[in-house]
Formats: C-alpha cells, sequence, structure tokens
C-alpha cells in the first residue's frame, strides 16, 4: 500500500457517493452535447418523432441487452452470447406461438425460460466447471448462431403477421405515441437498477466484482450466485429476442454483432471491465449515446464509413475520459 | 524448508507455565491434526490449545503450517485426521460460513474485503437479513453498522467504500466484520503486517478490549516485540509439527526465534559507522511534488545504507517514486554524481543505473507465472540479451545461473517458474535484475515485507554485501527495528517533509519515533521546532534534525 | 455446502440437456415431417392468399425451372430479363469423358444459412438427382468468412471431386487453390459472382448490374422520373453489394437525371440495422419519394422501416424474395422487387459440371437471370417458381 494512503483516502472517502454521482453525470452531459450537436447540424433531428420513435426505437435491443450485461461486467465476467442469443431466443418465440400455437403467455414465459437457459448454461460452465467467461460465452455465442438455423426451416425466417399481440409488444402504444418497444426498456432499466441497487443479488454481484475469493470467504456461495447472475444476463436476452422478433420477425441471422454494441454501452455508461463497479443509470446513457450517434449520422447523411469511424473514436474518448476522471479521483488531483 | 529437524527443545520444557487465567478447561483445543497435500505433508500431528480469556501467539516461518491450520479452522480445508475441540465440546466445521456460526472468527492476512463496497456492506456481507429474503435496506444496514462501530470504539463511516481506506482502517473493518458474527475465538493471521507502530498500538488496544473471560484470541505474527506486548502465551511451530508452547513472559525472544528456526541469530547487529567522507553519489535538492512531498533535500554517499523511517503516510514511497520518475515533481533537482538528472519514468531512471524496488514485488517486481531467467533478464533483455529484437537466450540463462549463484537464491533450476519461490528467495531474484542492471543506486521500499525471519536475515546479509561492495542503498522500512539495525544514517519524515536525521549511534526508538510524530502543519510548536515559521528559514528544513 | 454445489451443478445440467433436447427434437421434428411442416405453411399460405397452387410451388419451381434448363440451356431462363448470355465454347484441352456413374461434385458456396443459398442447394440437389451425380454443399458462415471459405475449398479438393462448383468470396486468395484444381483436371464451375480467373470453365450468375438496373427502371416509373430516393445496401464491400449499388446509381443518372439519389446506406442486410436506417433517412429526408433495398434482410428492413415511420406514399423496391416481401407486395407497402433465380444457379451449376464432365462446350459465362415481380404478377407461374422463402 502506497504512504500517501492517508490523505488520498480522506479526500476520496468523503466524497465517494458524489463522485459516483460525478461520473454518471459525466456521461449525462455527454449525451446532452452530441445530443445538442446533432440538433443544431440538422433541422431534422431535434423532433418527438425522430427521438422516440426513431432513436429509442432502435437502442432499445442493444439497451436491454446492456442491463443484462451490466450485472456479468460487474462481477468481472463478459457474455459474448447475447447477440446471437437473440436470434435464438426469438426463434424459439416463433417456434412456441407460430409453429407450436401455443398461447401468448405461456410462449413468451418458455422465450424467457429459453433465455435463461442460455445464462444458466454460462454460468454454469463458469461458475462449476472453471471456464473463463469469455471462452465460455465465446462457445454460447457460436452455439446461439447455428441452433437458430437447425430449428428453423433452412434458415427461412418465422414472421408473426398472424399474431397481432405478439406484433404490438413492439409496435404498438399502450402509452399514445409511445412504442411498447421503448416502455418495456424502461421498465426493464428500472427492474435492474432495483436488482443491482437493493436487493441481495445486487450487492453479491458488486461483491464478486469487488473481490471474488473475499466474498466466498465470508460465506457466500458465489458459484451459485454467478450463475445467477448470468441467468439473469439471458432472461434479458429473451426479452430482447422478443422485442426483435415483435418487431421485424424471428430471424436466425438476428443480433448480430449487438454484443459488442451492448458491451461498448456498458463500457461508455463506466462499469468497469475489470469489475466490482458499475451503474444502470450509466449503461442507459451509454445505450443511449450510441442510439443518439447512429442515428444524428445517418440522418445528418454522413457516409457509413465514417459512421463507423466516428463511433469508434467515441467510445475511445469516453473510456479515456472515463480513465482519466477516475485517474484524478485516486491521485486526489 | 531446509532447516535441520532434529533441534527440538525438550517438550518437557518448564516454561510451560501454570496458566494465568483460572480454568482448567480450553476454549479451543486442537490434537493429532493431520493434513496432507500431493506431495506435501502441511501438518504433522499439529496441536493447539486456547485458554479463556487469553491472547495465544502462534510463531512459525512460511510454510511452517500456520495457513493450513487456518484454513482448517475455516473449513476451507477438511483435516485427514485429528480432534477439535471448542468448549469442551467435539468441533467440525463446514465451511466459513459455519465457522463463523460457530464462533471463529478469521482475519486473513490478505483482506478478504471488497474494496468497492462500503463499511457497512463490507461488515454485513452474508448477513444483511434483507427482508422477504432478498430486498435490502442500506439505512438499516448502516445503522446496524454504526452502532457496532461504536461499540467497538472504531472511527469509521459506515457508507465509506472500503478501497477508499488506508490499510489500518481496512484492517478495523476486518475486525468489525469478525465480530459482529459474536465470535469466542478470533484468530487474526499477521494482522499487523502492513501497520505502522502507533496503528499496531490501537489494534492492540482493541485486541485487549475484545479478550473477555468468555473470549480468546489466536494471534500469528513474525514480529516478536508485539508478541512481547500482546500475548500471554506463545506457541511455536515449524515444518508443520508443534514445537512448543511458552509463556511470554519468561521467555526471551531470542529464544522464540531459536525455536522457529532451529538454531540462533544475531538479531542485534550494528552496522559500522563510516562514509563521512566518501563520494556524494546521489543528491537531492528541495524536492517537491503536488501530492505530498515539500522540499526534501539528502545525500546519499558511497556504499552507504541511508535508512528511511516514518508512519504510513509520511511521504518515504513517495520520495523514491518522484527520484526515478514514477510521480512527477512540482520542484526541486536530483543529482547524480553531480550531474543533474530528470527521469521521466523508472526505465530512464535504470538508464541512470537508479534502480526502485518496489514494496509490493509481486505487483510490480516480478513476473510471477514466468521463469527465475527471465524475470533476471528482463530489465537488461534490450541491452544485453538481445540481437536485432531476437532473444538471445544462452547468455541470459548464464547471467541468471551466475546471480542465482551469488546471491544464493534458492531454487530448483533457474527455468523454475518464480511464484513457487519463498518470499526470500523471490526478493532475492527482484536484487538479481537490478544488480545485472549495474545499479549503483538501489532503493529497495519495504525489502523484507512478507518474508519469514531466517529470509529476512539473508537478505540483510545481502544488503550489507552490497553496501560493501559500494553500491549506494536507500532502505524504506516501516519496521524500526530494521531501520536502526541495518541504516549507516536514518531519515525520518513526517507529512511530506523531513523531520529529522540521525547518525546510526544517536538513532533509537525514542528519537526516531519523537521525528515521525512531528505534526509541523497542525502543531504550531512542530513547526517552531522544525524552523517553518520563520519566513526567514523556509528552506533549511532538513538541517533540523539536530544530528545531521 | 458440498452437497448444495452439486445441486446447483445437477440442475444446470438437466436444464442445459433439456435445451439440447428441445433444439433436437425439433431438428428431426423437421427432418421427419419436413412434408406435413411445409403442407402446414401452405395451407395458411393459401388461407390468406387464396393462391391454391402455392402449395406445390416447391415442387413445381423444381420441375419447372428444371425443365426450362432442359430444353434450351442457360438463354432460356435468361430470356427473363431480355439479356442474353455470351456463348464461347470452353472445353477442357485434352479432356477425356467420364466413365463414372455417379460424379462426384463438390460445391463450394459463399454461405450457408442465408434462404438464399438453401435455394441454391436445393437446385444444385435437384439437378444431380436428375442427372445422376452426387453432390456435396458447404459453405462458411457468413460472407466476410473468406478463410474459412478457402479451407472449404482445400478440403473439397482433398476428396477427389470429379467436378467442383465454388462461388468465391475473394477471387484472388482462392487462385492458388484452383490452380492445384486444374492441374488436377477438375473441372471448376463458378457460380453467384465471378472469379477473377481463367481457370473457371463457366460461370452461372444472376448479373448483378443489369439487375439492379431493371430495379432503378422499375423505381423511376413508381416516382414519375422525379423526387428524392434512399438506397439501403446490404454491403459495401462485396462485389453483389457494389453491383446492386453501381447498377441502380449508374442507371438512374443516365435515364432519370430529375431523380435526386441520397448517400447509401449499409445496414449489413440486418433487418434491424436496415429498420433503423430507413427511420433515420425518412426523418432526414421528409420528401422523400422512394427507398430502393438491396437484398432480402435489407428489404425487410426498409419495410419495417417506413411501417413504422407512418409515413405513406414511399415506394420501395426491394430485391431477393421471402415470405415477409411477398407479404409486403401483395398488401401494396411495397412496389414490388427483383429476384434473381437461386434454383436455376443451383441447377445450372450441376448442369454445367455434367457438360463439362461429358466434354462438351459451355459458354463463357451463363446468365441464370432476374425477374422484377410486383402485385400484378406475383402470382403467375413462371414467376411463383422462381420466388423462394
Amino acid at each position: 500500500m502506497s504512504t500517501a494512503e492517508v490523505p488520498v483516502a480522506a479526500r476520496r472517502g468523503m466524497s465517494d457517493n458524489v463522485r459516483m454521482r460525478l461520473q454518471q453525470l459525466a456521461a449525462f452531459a455527454g449525451l446532452i452535447v452530441i445530443t445538442a450537436f446533432f440538433a443544431v447540424a440538422s433541422d431534422h433531428f431535434f423532433n418527438y418523432d425522430n427521438l422516440v420513435n426513431n432513436i429509442l426505437v432502435s437502442t432499445v435491443q442493444i439497451g436491454i441487452l446492456a442491463l443484462g450485461t451490466t450485472f456479468v461486467i460487474i462481477t468481472g465476467g463478459i457474455d459474448l452470447s447475447i447477440g446471437f442469443g437473440i436470434a435464438l431466443t426469438g426463434m424459439m418465440a416463433g417456434t412456441f406461438l407460430i409453429t407450436w400455437d401455443l398461447p401468448l403467455g405461456l410462449g413468451l414465459l418458455l422465450t424467457l425460460v429459453v433465455g435463461g437457459l442460455i445464462g444458466l448454461v454460462n454460468g454454469f460452465n463458469i461458475s462449476i466447471l472453471g471456464m473463463p467467461p469469455f471462452i465460455a460465452t465465446l462457445a454460447m455465442m457460436l452455439v446461439c448462431q447455428g441452433l437458430p438455423i437447425v430449428i428453423s426451416d433452412n434458415g427461412a425466417s418465422i414472421y408473426f403477421d398472424d399474431l397481432p399481440a405478439f406484433q404490438d409488444l413492439s409496435g404498438g402504444t399502450l402509452i399514445p405515441n409511445f412504442p411498447n418497444a421503448v416502455l418495456i426498456f424502461l421498465v426493464c432499466a428500472v427492474i435492474a437498477w432495483f436488482l443491482l441497487n437493493r436487493t441481495l443479488f445486487g450487492r453479491y454481484t458488486f461483491a464478486i466484482g469487488s473481490n471474488e475469493e473475499a466474498t466466498a470467504l465470508s460465506g457466500i456461495n458465489v458459484k451459485k450466485w454467478k450463475i445467477i447472475v448470468y441467468t439473469v444476463a439471458g432472461v434479458f436476452i429473451g426479452i430482447a429476442g422478443i422485442i426483435s422478433a415483435a418487431r421485424i420477425g424471428a430471424s436466425p441471422s438476428a443480433g448480430k454483432g449487438m454484443e459488442l454494441q451492448a458491451i461498448a454501452a456498458v463500457v461508455i455508461g463506466g462499469t468497469s471491465l475489470a469489475g466490482g463497479k458499475g451503474t444502470i443509470v450509466g449503461t442507459v446513457i451509454g445505450a443511449l449515446i450510441i442510439g443518439v450517434l447512429n442515428n444524428g449520422l445517418q440522418v445528418m447523411g454522413v457516409p457509413q464509413e465514417w459512421q463507423y469511424v466516428i463511433l469508434g473514436v467515441v467510445i475511445l474518448i469516453a473510456v479515456y475520459i472515463d480513465m482519466v476522471r477516475k485517474k484524478s479521483a485516486t491521485a486526489a488531483g | 524448508m531446509e532447516l535441520n529437524k532434529n533441534t527440538d527443545p525438550d517438550p518437557a520444557d518448564p516454561k510451560v507455565a501454570a496458566p494465568p487465567v483460572a480454568d482448567d478447561r480450553y476454549l479451543l483445543e486442537l490434537s493429532g491434526v493431520n493434513k496432507s497435500f500431493p506431495g506435501v505433508r502441511a501438518l504433522d500431528d499439529m496441536q493447539l490449545n486456547l485458554r479463556y480469556g487469553e491472547v495465544l501467539a502462534l510463531v512459525g516461518e512460511n510454510g511452517a503450517g500456520k495457513s493450513t491450520l487456518m484454513k482448517l479452522l475455516s473449513g476451507v480445508y477438511t483435516p485427514d485426521s485429528g480432534e477439535f475441540y471448542l468448549r469442551g465440546r467435539p468441533l467440525r466445521v463446514s465451511g466459513p460460513r459455519d465457522a463463523q456460526q460457530q464462533g471463529i472468527a478469521i482475519i486473513h492476512q490478505e483482506f478478504n474485503l471488497m474494496p468497492d463496497l462500503t463499511v457497512a456492506e463490507n461488515i454485513f456481507i452474508g448477513q444483511e437479513k434483507p427482508s422477504g429474503g432478498f430486498l435490502l435496506n442500506n439505512r438499516t444496514l448502516n445503522r446496524r453498522a454504526r452502532d457496532l462501530l461504536e461499540r467497538l470504539h472504531l472511527p469509521l463511516d459506515p457508507r465509506t467504500p472500503v478501497g477508499a481506506l488506508t490499510v489500518a482502517r481496512q484492517q478495523m473493518v476486518e475486525i468489525a466484520k469478525a465480530l459482529s458474527y459474536d465470535a469466542q475465538v478470533l484468530i487474526m493471521d499477521e494482522p499487523t503486517a502492513a501497520l505502522n507502530d502507533a496503528e499496531v498500538a490501537t489494534l492492540h488496544e482493541l485486541i485487549r478490549h475484545y479478550v473477555s473471560p468468555d473470549t480468546g484470541v489466536i494471534y500469528i505474527s513474525h514480529k516478536m516485540d508485539e508478541l512481547k506486548a500482546i500475548s500471554q502465551r506463545i506457541t511455536v511451530i515449524r515444518d508443520g509439527q508443534y514445537i512448543d508452547t511458552l509463556d511470554t513472559a519468561t521467555t526471551s525472544m531470542g529464544e522464540v526465534i531459536s525455536r522457529m528456526v532451529g538454531r540462533q541469530l544475531n538479531v542485534n547487529a550494528k552496522p559500522e559507522n563510516v562514509h563521512g567522507g566518501r563520494e556524494v553519489i546521489l543528491s537531492v535538492q528541495g524536492l517537491s511534488t503536488h501530492g505530498l512531498l515539500k522540499d526534501v533535500s539528502f545525500e546519499l554517499r558511497e556504499g552507504e545504507i541511508l535508512g528511511f523511517a516514518g508512519l504510513m503516510g509520511a511521504g518515504r514511497t513517495e520520495v523514491a517514486r518522484a527520484i526515478v520518475g514514477a510521480d512527477k515533481r512540482s520542484a526541486g533537482t536530483v543529482k547524480l554524481r553531480g550531474r543533474t538528472i530528470d527521469p521521466a519514468n523508472p526505465a530512464q531512471a535504470a538508464k541512470y543505473r537508479i534502480g526502485y524496488l518496489s514494496e509490493d514485488r509481486k505487483r510490480y517486481g516480478l513476473l510471477l507465472d514466468q521463469s527465475v531467467t527471465t524475470n533476471i533478464a528482463l530489465s537488461s533483455l534490450a541491452e544485453r540479451f538481445s540481437t536485432a529484437g531476437f532473444v538471445r537466450d544462452r547468455p541470459a540463462k548464464a547471467a541468471a545461473r551466475e546471480y542465482v549463484a551469488q546471491l544464493k537464491v534458492k531454487t530448483p533450476s533457474i527455468s523454475q517458474i518464480t511464484k513457487n519461490l519463498s518470499g526470500g528467495n523471490q526478493q532475492k531474484v527482484v536484487i538479481a535484475k537490478w544488480l545485472l542492471k549495474d545499479c549503483d543506486v538501489l532503493i529497495f521500499d519495504e525489502p523484507t515485507r512478507g518474508i519469514d525471519v531466517g529470509a529476512k536475515e539473508e537478505i540483510y546479509g545481502l544488503l550489507n554485501e552490497l553496501a560493501e561492495g559500494g553500491k549506494s542503498i536507500i532502505m524504506i522500512s516501516s519496521e524500526l527495528p530494521e531501520v536502526l539495525r541495518m541504516s549507516h544514517r536514518v531519515i525520518v519524515m513526517s507529512e511530506g517533509r523531513i523531520t529529522g536525521e540521525l547518525a546510526a549511534g544517536d538513532a533509537n526508538q525514542e528519537s526516531v519515533m519523537h521525528y515521525a510524530t512531528l505534526r509541523p502543519d497542525e502543531n504550531a510548536a512542530d513547526a517552531v521546532e522544525l524552523g517553518l515559521v520563520d519566513p526567514a528559514d523556509s528552506d533549511n528544513t532538513h538541517q533540523h534534525g539536530k544530528e545531521a | 455446502m458440498t452437497h448444495k454445489r452439486w445441486k446447483v451443478a445437477t440442475i444446470a445440467a438437466v436444464a442445459a440437456s433439456s435445451l439440447l433436447l428441445a433444439s433436437c427434437s425439433k431438428a428431426s421434428d423437421n427432418a421427419t415431417d419436413t412434408s406435413s411442416a411445409a403442407a402446414e405453411t401452405s395451407a395458411t399460405a393459401a388461407e390468406t392468399s387464396a393462391e391454391t397452387t402455392a402449395g406445390a410451388s416447391d415442387s413445381a419451381a423444381a420441375s419447372d425451372s428444371a425443365g426450362a434448363s432442359d430444353s434450351a440451356g442457360a438463354s432460356d431462363s435468361a430470356g427473363a430479363s431480355g439479356s442474353a448470355a455470351a456463348s464461347g465454347s470452353n472445353v477442357e484441352p485434352g479432356c477425356v469423358p467420364t466413365t463414372k456413374e455417379k460424379p462426384y461434385i463438390a460445391i463450394v458456396s459463399k454461405g450457408f444459412q442465408h434462404q438464399f443459398w438453401q435455394a441454391v442447394k436445393k437446385g444444385a440437389e435437384q439437378e444431380a438427382a436428375k442427372e445422376g451425380a452426387t453432390i456435396s454443399f458447404d459453405g462458411p458462415a457468413s460472407e466476410s468468412d473468406v478463410q474459412p471459405q478457402l479451407d472449404m475449398l482445400k478440403t473439397a479438393l482433398t476428396k477427389k471431386p470429379d467436378a467442383i462448383g465454388f462461388a468465391a468470396l475473394d477471387s484472388k486468395a482462392s487462385e492458388p487453390i484452383l490452380k492445384q484444381a486444374q492441374e488436377q483436371k477438375i473441372p471448376v464451375i463458378a457460380f453467384d459472382s465471378g472469379v477473377d480467373s481463367d481457370i473457371p470453365l463457366t460461370t452461372a450468375a444472376t448479373d448483378n448490374k443489369a439487375a439492379a438496373a431493371e430495379a432503378a427502371k422499375h423505381m423511376a416509373e413508381l416516382i414519375g422520373n422525379k423526387g428524392t430516393v434512399g438506397l439501403v445496401i446490404h454491403d459495401q464491400t462485396s462485389l453483389s453489394g457494389i453491383d446492386r449499388r453501381d447498377g441502380f446509381v449508374e442507371w438512374m443518372k443516365e435515364n432519370a437525371p430529375d431523380v435526386k439519389l441520397l448517400e447509401p446506406q449499409y445496414g449489413g442486410g440486418d433487418a434491424t440495422k436496415s429498420a433503423d436506417l430507413t427511420k433515420a433517412i425518412i426523418a432526414a429526408n421528409p420528401d422523400i419519394a422512394g427507398i430502393y433495398a438491396s437484398n432480402e434482410g435489407s428489404a425487410i428492413g426498409v419495410v419495417k422501416g417506413v411501417e413504422e415511420s407512418g409515413k405513406k406514399g414511399i415506394n420501395i423496391v426491394g430485391f431477393d424474395s421471402s415470405e415477409a416481401q411477398m407479404t409486403a407486395i401483395r398488401s401494396g407497402v411495397q412496389a414490388g422487387a427483383i429476384t434473381q433465380n437461386p434454383v436455376g444457379i443451383g441447377e445450372q451449376v450441376v448442369a454445367a459440371s455434367m457438360k463439362a464432365l461429358k466434354c462438351e462446350g459451355l459458354p463463357d459465362t451463363i446468365d441464370t437471370g432476374f425477374y422484377w415481380y410486383d402485385k400484378t404478377n406475383i402470382d403467375d407461374p413462371k414467376i411463383a417458381a422462381v420466388l423462394y422463402k
């Protein structure tokens, strides 16, 4: 331990709550700045229709995946299976609701169970068999890439045109002019926040990411809780899969590459890949930053190749700012 | 261990005196405990007994079996055989949680805290008492923590994240956590490894406060003076075997050590006082940093061991870091043989042949998963062991072999993975790395931390040899006896300033502690003593060590 | 603690195997009940569209186009688009007609999981059954997997096939392996997109540029030769993506100068992403008159995006075929689409291989043709035959 710790710690300790809030504030400020920029740069960006129906709707799937992944990343793990998990859970939703013609409620429940199973297997492999999360979930990603084609009819998508009640989960408007998909995302965010901040589950999630061995020696069944963390992340995959299927139909290639966008959202939101730190509000803001950037650049008519470059640069900047801020906080600057 | 087993003392030693606490039964009793791991007999017919209301010290070199014993008591391991009794009743422990519930609390050497959680969250982890099975109420939790901390007289805010606390305060959290279970047996493994003397005193106060006719403490430590201060009896183990239990009041520490290592050690060697006329190698003037250091000035001569003493947070490590460029200086100059240098980072400092050996060698000093050769050769790869980017193995191995022999590193081969070596031998590997780099100035930060007594002696011998061979050494240490014993001169720091400089002959426990506890920023009298209040005098801080 | 851990372990294991079982049983369902499943889907399709012959579309497609290629070879199907195949006569020098009873043709495609490739596979299998050949059909998981595809090609070569059908993802990279094939006197038939090499005896492919030009022509007609048109392209780097973009853009510039083309956007063929792109395009260009989508996933996304935007009167011209596009065309959300003839491509690969093995001459290219379909001709048997779901 550094001998300089006394004065540093005194300063840090007193203001830690403030520091946490500042961190979220900074991400939020970034979101505001980006939004303001596009509002000025394009006449067509800053209106309700574009903000809600376009940006929020396009953020929903990545956002929901990011919510679940936040728990995983706070434990110090990673989940790569979430992207193609959308394909698998979506196709399973199609199988339950269209091919097997099950009642809507039961079909949705079973789809969430499938999502939970993906996470459960991840959790089992990581926690009980001791595989590194990157490898275990990479393998599961491949499984989730292949199984949807296996259960499909030669790779064909499943459509829900005959099941408008299901499609309404995404496109319907329980609140006038406010798509249900966005509503579901908000509800998921509130649930995730509650789970992380107000329950034993959340507390142990932080504890495991902070110091896994110490948590185990404190009498916590770390293996069990890690399995639960991945399973919860899996349930969020199921929700995202349902939204995706309800919006566009179930496709065996849905969700490709979304895992990286979701992880980027979590990281932009200030969650540490090393574990132990993270917030749900940050993740939501991170997802929104990605959504606003995608939409704003498209609305401005920026060529696609530059959109990639700009998104990459923004991620670098966000992570760098976060690093500098953390460094200045620890160095008592 | 390499030590001779046949020097066991007579088990019927008369020093096992009558118990000071009047109770004929034991609080905790172990006998005939055996535990083997593949290829290793960790515990061999081990025994131990703890009386009601006593502090029992448990000593033994690293690898003697202390950790294994602890892990048996906390249920992490299951014994191969042996009898365990708690309050006279057979004891079986199935896991950490079970141990806690049966009233055995263990504070491990490596803290078992979650740095990102708050004090309250850490204390009550696993016993949150959530409503409905999973709902948490932070307000209740913080109140429970506050009650507990008040009861224990611990000055902590339950809402502070533990990672923001000093080591000493983290230790307090560990104790509060252990005591939150109403433990009857408290086991502490090296609780003072990272504490300074004042903090150790606070800890001992806490322990005395805790011990009651109903409870007992097993206190594991290497530090003999602490055992004297806190324990009633001392149980010595060696190589997995029970050696003896001695009555603290009537036993000399030299005796305890000789039982531990199986031979007599020279603990009171004093360095000869020379070097006054030798060449000044390193000269530091007015060194300051934005964080902590204020106007630090001193000189280091050829062949000298310069000790840096002070309390935790005094700024000793920061001086080293500022010299080698790990931290940015805000003012001041560093001269090497009269030439001003300003290394931007430790790598540049190494080019000037200044080596910094971090206090945390496992994190900053070694590639634990790599071989001894790789570690020794690492810093010199570019200049000495590579051609056009290709590593030349043979000369690297030859160099490694040479230094392993010279420093007597105990390793089966130079391709051994470093993490399999003992702490002392790991430290030697780090030293070898810097010697290979041909450094003239070596800065040792806590060179014997986590190293057992026998190996410490070897490191001390090595430092003396290096100094005699003309190397200049700065030794930063929190163990005062070590500083006093090794240093030709002692510099004492407090609050980022040098508050005193003592020649070896004048340095003793009292004089060092006097300067270490000066608080010029808070205490006007101290500032006057250091001459800081007189503006005309503001640049001569270092001269106020009267012996300088 | 120990027994609890085992409990968790057992639960997890059971759950894992149940997941696998579920998918396996579903898979075997497919295998054994394909006919009944197909009957079910076609039955529902029949109900909604009142198109009674659609149920037989699969088999009809097979025999129909097989018949077509039989009678007039390549030029017949190409005739639909009006472009004629250039013809030459490529016979391997020193060719010895095969005497094998059941020649083996190894086909390495650009993809596998997409319906398009599954349709190619189906065509190849049908033709092989007819001609008495055995085939294998492999393809990488995605169209960016150049290296895996080369590995598949190498593996195919080690199996000593009598002929190779190959759709190159990267024609330069595959050249050395194709050379080996040439040395071993194994005829190579390229398909889908050309291989930049003279080793293949012929290439059976859709002329993507011509097809995209056809799409542009229909788009111009739909919007009255003026207005703003957006482009949602499936890929920025692959040949098919580039050709379908450039063919469309070039035709417009030449023939409809009043049409304002927006910067092309690329959705990777992902429906969700394409939908979001479409909505951004509409938000930025409230006056938009039409949107062109360059493949199936893009088209589904564009349709969805337009629907979600609530904007009426946007003309959508798509590419390829799928149930979703067909539904959208029937309901009027989408104006129409260009479809390739993947079943025909598969058939042509096998047919050309057989010809090569018999030392018969082959043209340089075999245009497998494309078709414009919209509400008016979607149920036309000739069109229905080349549509795939």
